[in-house]
C-alpha cells in the first residue's frame, strides 16, 4: 500500500533552505575543525554550480514549447550571425555535420535561389529519364518520385515559409523567374508535361483537369514546348479515351438526382470531351503541319469509334494530297488502315472516307496526287453483296408460299396443331435471342453492313468513272484547246493509273449495263493517239502509251471477270495492241505494263483467230529484234506461247513464202497493216528467228534457236511456265549478270529447264588480274610523267648553263670531229 | 454484162458495208494479179442477168469476148436482184465478207450442223463472239477452227447476248455453206 501510495504520489523536490545571504552564516568550530581534516574530500563542494541545482529544483517540467523555442532562438542567432542569405535546414531532415574542430555545423541553404535549387534537383533527377517522354513504365516512376518529394517538400515547406513570411514573397518569385535562364524554363515545362502526363495516366478520374494545364501549355510561345506538348497530349488521350462513344447527359438527365460516382463519371466524361474537341480545334488551325498533322493521324487510327471523328477524318482527308510527302504517306496509311481495320469502326468511317475523297477529287478535278486514290484498293467487299438481295427475296417468295402452305395444312389437319406452335413459340424465342445478341454486339446488322458497302461501292466508281470522263474531256479538248493550257503539278492524267487499276480490282461488282459504257470509254481511251497534224503543239493532254496500254489491259481484264458463260473477243483493243507494240519506246513507256498486257492479252486468250495469232507473232518477231534483252525475252516466250496454242501457225515456220494453201484468204503479207485481222501474216516466214539465233545474248539465241525447231505435229504440248512478266524482270539491265566472251556462266532462274545450267566460271580472278595489270600500266605510266615533268622542271631550272655547257660539249665534240676530218 | 449503175451500186455497197464496215475500201480497191500484164488491175463490179459478179479488170477484158447468153459466170457472184428488184447477198460472196468481217461469231462445235442445216444462232451454240455488236449488224459466223460457215444478221448487241436466256436467237441466218449441197441448182 504505501509503495503504491508512493508511486502515485509525485514526489516534489526537496525543499530548498531558506535562503540566507553568505555572510550572515556563522560556523562552529567543530564544524571548521571537520573540514580542515577532510579537506580533499570536501572540495567538490566548492566546484558545485548552484546555479544549475536551483534550476533543476526550480519546479518547472520541460515541454516541447520551450525546446522550439530554444532552436528558434539558436536559429536567430545563426542568422544574425550569417547574414540574410541563408536559412537553416531541420536537422529532422539534414543532420548536422561535426568538422574535426568539435563544431556543429548546420546545414543552410541559400533562401534566393531555394526554388530554383528545389526545381533543379527535381530536374537533376528526372534529366536521365527524360529522353522518352513516352515511355510508360518511367513515366510511372517519375510519377511516384514527384509525388514522394511533393509530400517531402511540403513537410519543409510550412518551416521555411514560416520563415519566408518575414520577406515579401512576390519579389522574391519575381527575382527567381528573372534570374531563371531559358533553358531551364524549357527544362521547367518539360518536367511540367511530364508530370502532368504522369499523373493523368495513374489515375485518370482524379487527375482530369491536368488535362486543362497540359493544353495551357500547348498555347506557349515556345514552338519546340507547343510540339512537345501536343505530342504529349497524344500519347495521353490515345491512353486515356474509353472504348465507348461519350454520350453527354441531356437536360433531363442533368436534372435527375444522381449518385457520386455517376457525378463523378459524368465530370470526368465532360472534361474528356471537352480538353478532346479543343485539342482537335487547336490541331486543324495548327501552324505546325507535320505534327500536328501525326497526332491527327494517330489519334484517327487508335480510336475511330469515339466522338468528333468526323473532325478528324475530315482533317486527314484533306491532307491526303499535300505537296509534303510525309504528310501526305502518313494520311494514306492511316486511311488504309481504316480501311483494312473496319471493326474498330463498323464500317461507317469507310463509307465517309470514301465519299470525302469524291468530293475532294470533284472539287480539285481531277488533278490529285495519284496516292490518293490508291487508297481505295485496301477496300475489301463483301462478295455477295448482290447476291445476298436476290436472296433475301427468294427467300421471302419462299416464306410466303411456306405460310400459305402452313396455313393450308393447319386448316386441313389439326392433329399438327401442337407441333406447329412448338415451332412457332421455338421461332419467337430465337427471334428474341438474335434480338438481344444484335443490341449487343457492336457490329453492324448484315443489312446495314450492306447497305454501307454499297454506298461505299457506288461512291468509289463514282470517282472512277469522273476520272475517265475527266480524261475524256482533256482529250477531246486537244483539238480545239491552245497548246497553252498548262496540265496540273501532278502532270496531265496523274488519276488514270491508280483508277484502272482500281477499276480492274472491282469489277466483280460492276453491273453489266454499266460494263458497255466502261468498254466504249475504255476503246476511246486506248485509240487516242499522240500523233496530231500540229507537231510543234506538245501533246501533254494525250495518254502516253503506258497509259494506253493499260486502258487494253483493263478491258481485259474487266471482261475476263465478268465472262457469265459468254466469250467476247475484244477486236479494238487487240488492233490497238497491234499498233502500240510499234509505238513502244523503252526508256519513255513502261516495259513491265508491255509484258503485262502481252500475257493477258496473248497468252490467256482461250482461243484466237489464226489470222490475229499470226499477225501478232509475226510482229513479235520483228519486235524482237529493235530492242534490248528484256523485252527480246518477253516478246520470244510470248511467241513461243501463242505457237504452241495455234497448231496452225507453225506454218511460218516452214520456208514456204506465200503461205500455200494454208495462207487463209489474203495473199500477200501487209507489213504496216493497222489491222492484225487483214495484215495476211499466215503467207509470211519467220527469219527474224534466225537472226536472233545469232543474238549476242545466249538465253535469246537459244530460245530461238527453240522455237525455229518447234515442228508442226500436233503432239507439242508442252507449254513454258515463264510468263513474259517474268522474262522481262529477269533480263531488264538491272540484272546482267553475263559476260560477253564466257558461255559458261550460272543463270538465276531454276526454272529455265531449256536452258545449259553450266558450272559457274571465275570471273572475279579475272576482274583481280585486269585490275593489277592496269594498276601496273598506269604507274608506268604515271611515273613516265612524273619524270618528265621532272626533267623540264630541272631543265628549265639549268637551262642557261645548262645551254653554255651543251655548246662546249658540241664544241668539243666538233673539234675532235673535225680533228679527225682533218 | 455491163457495169453497174448508181442506184445499183449505192445498193450493193450498202448490203456489203453491213458486214465489212470500213473494209470496203479494201474490197473495191483490193489490187489484183491476175492476167498478163505486170501492173496489178483492181476487182470491179459486174450485173449479167441479174447477178452481180465481183471480177479483176483483166478478166473482165477478156469475158466481153464472149457473148452474152454463152457467158454463165465470170469472177465471183456476189449476189443477185430478185423479181421484186431487191438486191441478196448470196453464199458464194463468204470468201470475201469472211475476209474483211468487222463482227464475227465463233460457234460452238455442237452447233455447228445445225446452222448449217439452216437455224438461227442460239445464245447455247455461241462460244465467241466479238464486241459491241449492234442489232441489225451483218455478222459473219465461224466456227471454232476460224473456217467460215456463212452470215446472217445480228439479232441483239453483245451486251445483250449476256442476259439472254440459252435458246435465244442471236444471229439470224442468211446464208451457209451447206447451201452448196441443198440449193445447187438454184446458184
Amino acid at each position: 500500500m504505501g509503495k503504491s501510495r508512493r508511486k502515485q504520489k509525485v514526489i516534489p523536490p526537496p525543499q530548498l533552505p531558506p535562503d540566507v545571504p553568505d555572510e550572515d552564516i556563522e560556523f562552529s568550530d567543530e564544524d571548521l575543525k571537520y573540514v580542515e581534516e577532510n579537506t580533499e574530500y570536501a572540495r567538490f563542494v566548492s566546484r558545485l554550480d548552484t546555479a544549475a541545482i536551483n534550476k533543476q529544483c526550480g519546479g518547472r517540467v520541460k515541454t516541447v514549447e520551450d525546446k522550439y523555442e530554444e532552436e528558434r532562438s539558436k536559429k536567430k542567432t545563426l542568422q544574425e550571425e550569417k547574414g540574410n542569405g541563408e536559412i537553416l535546414v531541420d536537422p529532422v531532415d539534414v543532420l548536422p555535420v561535426k568538422t574535426l574542430d568539435g563544431k556543429l555545423h548546420y546545414r543552410t541553404e541559400s533562401k534566393k535561389s531555394k526554388l530554383a535549387e528545389a526545381d533543379t534537383d527535381e530536374a537533376e533527377k528526372d534529366v536521365l529519364d527524360d529522353e522518352n517522354l513516352l515511355n510508360k513504365s518511367q513515366r510511372r516512376e517519375k510519377a511516384k518520385k514527384s509525388k514522394r518529394e511533393a509530400k517531402k517538400h511540403d513537410k519543409d515547406f510550412p518551416n521555411e515559409i514560416l520563415q519566408e513570411e518575414e520577406t515579401p514573397q512576390a519579389a522574391v518569385l519575381a527575382e527567381v523567374k528573372e534570374e531563371l535562364s531559358a533553358a531551364e524554363t524549357f527544362e521547367n515545362k518539360k518536367n511540367k508535361l511530364a508530370e502532368l502526363g504522369m499523373l493523368l495516366l495513374s489515375d485518370p478520374e482524379a487527375n482530369i483537369k491536368s488535362l486543362k494545364e497540359m493544353l495551357d501549355i500547348c498555347k506557349d510561345e515556345n514552338t519546340k514546348i507547343v510540339k512537345l506538348g501536343l505530342l504529349s497530349l497524344l500519347a495521353v488521350f490515345k491512353d486515356i479515351i474509353p472504348g465507348y462513344r461519350i454520350r453527354l447527359p441531356t437536360e433531363k438527365e442533368l436534372e435527375m438526382k444522381i449518385s457520386k460516382e455517376v457525378k463523378k463519371t459524368r465530370f470526368y466524361e465532360s472534361t474528356l470531351l471537352k480538353a478532346y474537341k479543343k485539342l482537335i480545334i487547336f490541331e486543324t488551325k495548327s501552324v505546325y503541319n507535320q505534327i500536328a498533322n501525326r497526332c491527327l493521324c494517330t489519334l484517327l487510327e487508335a480510336v475511330p469509334h469515339f466522338n468528333y471523328r468526323d473532325n478528324l477524318l475530315i482533317a486527314v482527308v484533306r491532307n491526303i494530297s499535300s505537296p509534303d510527302e510525309v504528310v501526305r504517306r502518313l494520311c494514306c496509311s492511316t486511311i488504309r488502315s481504316l480501311f483494312s481495320n473496319e471493326g474498330k469502326h463498323g464500317g461507317e468511317l469507310t463509307v465517309q472516307a470514301v465519299r470525302l475523297i469524291a468530293d475532294h477529287v470533284k472539287a480539285h478535278n481531277c488533278q490529285l496526287h495519284p496516292n490518293a486514290i490508291e487508297v481505295f484498293m485496301s477496300i475489301r467487299f463483301d462478295e455477295d453483296i448482290g447476291k445476298r438481295d436476290k436472296e433475301d427475296e427468294h427467300n421471302k417468295k419462299y416464306k410466303k408460299n411456306n405460310k400459305r402452305k402452313a396455313q393450308e395444312e393447319q386448316n386441313q389437319v389439326q392433329e399438327n396443331e401442337r407441333k406447329k406452335s412448338k415451332q412457332e413459340m421455338m421461332s419467337k424465342i430465337r427471334d428474341e435471342v438474335s434480338a438481344d445478341y444484335r443490341g449487343v454486339t457492336y457490329e453492324p446488322d448484315a443489312k446495314e453492313r450492306r447497305k454501307m458497302q454499297t454506298e461505299t461501292l457506288s461512291a468509289v466508281f463514282e470517282t472512277y468513272f469522273r476520272i475517265l470522263r475527266n480524261t475524256m474531256y482533256t482529250i477531246g479538248e486537244r483539238t480545239e484547246e491552245n497548246p497553252t493550257s498548262n496540265p496540273g503539278a501532278f502532270g496531265s492524267h496523274p488519276l488514270l493509273a491508280p483508277c484502272l487499276d482500281g477499276l480492274a480490282k472491282f469489277t466483280q461488282q460492276l453491273d453489266l449495263d454499266y460494263i458497255g459504257d466502261l468498254m466504249n470509254y475504255l476503246k476511246k481511251l486506248a485509240s487516242s493517239s499522240s500523233v496530231s497534224n500540229n507537231t510543234k503543239q506538245k501533246n501533254s493532254k494525250l495518254l502516253t502509251v503506258s497509259e494506253r496500254l493499260r486502258c487494253c489491259l483493263v478491258a481485259f481484264k474487266v471482261m475476263r471477270s465478268n465472262l457469265n458463260a459468254l466469250n467476247v473477243d475484244l477486236q479494238d483493243f487487240f488492233v490497238q495492241l497491234y499498233n502500240l507494240i510499234l509505238e513502244y519506246r523503252p526508256g519513255r513507256d513502261s516495259g513491265v505494263v508491255l509484258a503485262e498486257s502481252l500475257k493477258i492479252m496473248l497468252c490467256d486468250d482461250r482461243h484466237q483467230d489464226m489470222q490475229k495469232a499470226a499477225a501478232f507473232v509475226k510482229r513479235l518477231a520483228t519486235f524482237a529484234l529493235c530492242f534490248g534483252c528484256a523485252e527480246s525475252m518477253s516478246a520470244l516466250v510470248t511467241l513461243k506461247t501463242l505457237l504452241q496454242k495455234n497448231v496452225k501457225c507453225r506454218n511460218l515456220l516452214e520456208n514456204d513464202a506465200g503461205g500455200g494453201s494454208v495462207s487463209g484468204s489474203i495473199a500477200k503479207y501487209q507489213p504496216y497493216a493497222t489491222d492484225p485481222n487483214l495484215s495476211g501474216a499466215l503467207a509470211t516466214v519467220l527469219w527474224e528467228l534466225s537472226l536472233l539465233s545469232k543474238h549476242y545474248h545466249p538465253a535469246i539465241s537459244t530460245m530461238a534457236t527453240t522455237v525455229s525447231n518447234m515442228n508442226t505435229s500436233q503432239s507439242q504440248t508442252f507449254l513454258s511456265a515463264v510468263t513474259p512478266q517474268q522474262a522481262f524482270a529477269d533480263f531488264s539491265l538491272v540484272k546482267e549478270s553475263f559476260e560477253l566472251k564466257n558461255e559458261s556462266r550460272k543463270l538465276n532462274k531454276r526454272k529455265r529447264e531449256s536452258l545449259p545450267e553450266e558450272a559457274k566460271n571465275v570471273p572475279e580472278i579475272d576482274m583481280v588480274k585486269l585490275s593489277k595489270k592496269l594498276k601496273e600500266n598506269f604507274t608506268i605510266l604515271r611515273d613516265i610523267k612524273e619524270d618528265k615533268r621532272v626533267r623540264m622542271e630541272l631543265q628549265s631550272e639549268k637551262k642557261k648553263p645548262m645551254k653554255k655547257q651543251i655548246n662546249v660539249v658540241k664544241k668539243k665534240l666538233k673539234n675532235p670531229k673535225s680533228k679527225k676530218k682533218i | 454484162m455491163r457495169p453497174l449503175d448508181e442506184t445499183e451500186t449505192t445498193v450493193v455497197f450498202e448490203k456489203l458495208f453491213k458486214f465489212v464496215g470500213n473494209n470496203l475500201k479494201k474490197i473495191v480497191e483490193n489490187p489484183s494479179d491476175e492476167g498478163p500484164e505486170s501492173t496489178p488491175g483492181s476487182y470491179c463490179f459486174r450485173l449479167q442477168k441479174n447477178r452481180v459478179y465481183y471480177v479483176s479488170e483483166a478478166l473482165v477484158k477478156r469475158a466481153t469476148n464472149i457473148s452474152r447468153k454463152n457467158l454463165v459466170s465470170f469472177g465471183t457472184c456476189i449476189g443477185k436482184y430478185t423479181h421484186a428488184g431487191s438486191f441478196h447477198l448470196t453464199i458464194m460472196s463468204l470468201n470475201i465478207l469472211a475476209a474483211n468481217a468487222k463482227h464475227k461469231v465463233w460457234l460452238k462445235p455442237t452447233s455447228e450442223m445445225s446452222f448449217l442445216y439452216g437455224n438461227h444462232v442460239l445464245k447455247g451454240g455461241l462460244g465467241r463472239i466479238t464486241d459491241s455488236i449492234v442489232p441489225g449488224d451483218g455478222v459473219v459466223v465461224f466456227s471454232m477452227s476460224d473456217v467460215p460457215l456463212g452470215f446472217g444478221i445480228a439479232a441483239k448487241s453483245t451486251q445483250d447476248c449476256r442476259k439472254l436466256d440459252p435458246n435465244g436467237i442471236v444471229v439470224l441466218h442468211q446464208a451457209d455453206i451447206g447451201e452448196y449441197l441443198r440449193d445447187e441448182d438454184d446458184l
